[in-house]
């Protein structure tokens, strides 16, 4: 009896800590799902055309493609670099443009204007020769 | 009027100059948090994250305050920027605009 008694609290123990462990372990899976999600890209439908890239830079390049141009308005800084820029990350830019989430006057009316396949190609078009770009 | 214009032109000759507050040693020590995305030069591998490396010092250093101020958001950045100081923010500045990376593309 006493050793029933003591086998059957040690079952619950067991037991007990076997669900502790499954939660332990179930936090970390969900973390790594959860990042798994939130790195997918947004827009993967939409692959980059360079060459159709090339052709679609008309309103980049005035101030995108001057060496050394700077903002007028709101502030005064050199535009950025965008040749050997990552594509997923120009797409990521212009999207956040587009949706507001990122401001900027110019940027935002010129990434609205965009569709999903005009950010693709034009981010493939910057992206093109990064290795080439990197030796500078 | 030669007056005006040898005014004119110190003005613009110190509108273009860089205003290069950061010191790249000092932002090199202390990028070692950013070399995980960024990459250890800024030339980032990961897609989704962009390249430092050659950007311009006065965009990054926008950024970088922009992140900051949480005029421009991201769960990411946001607490990565939040505890720098100024100087922090130029001496990254400066180390990454130094590194070869991006160029200009017309």
């Amino acid at each position: 009896m006493g050793n029933f008694r003591y086998n059957r609290r040690r079952q619950v123990h067991d037991n007990n800590e076997s669900t502790t462990m499954k939660i332990s372990t179930m936090i970390p899976v969900a973390v790594a799902f959860g990042l798994t999600v939130a790195s997918l890209p947004l827009h993967a439908a939409e692959t980059g055309d360079a060459a159709a890239g090339q052709g679609k830079t008309s309103m980049c390049i005035g101030c995108h493609g001057i060496g050394g141009y700077k903002t007028a308005f709101p502030e005064v800084y050199h535009v950025p670099k965008l040749g050997g820029q990552h594509a997923a990350y120009i797409v990521k830019a212009l999207q956040e443009y587009k949706a507001g989430n990122r401001s900027h006057p110019s940027m935002r009316a010129i990434a609205a204007s965009l569709s999903d396949k005009d950010m693709a190609d034009l981010a493939a078009y910057y992206a093109a020769d990064a290795v080439k770009s990197a030796a500078k | 009027m030669n007056k005006t214009i040898l005014a004119a032109c110190c003005l613009l000759l110190a509108a273009n100059a860089p205003a290069f507050a950061g010191d790249p040693a000092e932002g090199q020590k202390k990028s070692q948090a950013c070399a995980a995305c960024h990459g250890a030069d800024g030339n980032s591998a990961i897609p989704d994250n962009p390249r430092l490396a050659g950007q311009h010092y006065d965009y990054l250093l926008k950024a970088l305050k922009d992140y900051r101020s949480g005029e421009r958001k991201s769960p990411i950045m946001g607490p990565m920027v939040a505890n720098l100081t100024q100087r922090d923010i130029e001496d990254l500045a400066a180390y990454f605009s130094s590194q070869k990376g991006l160029v200009l593309k017309h």
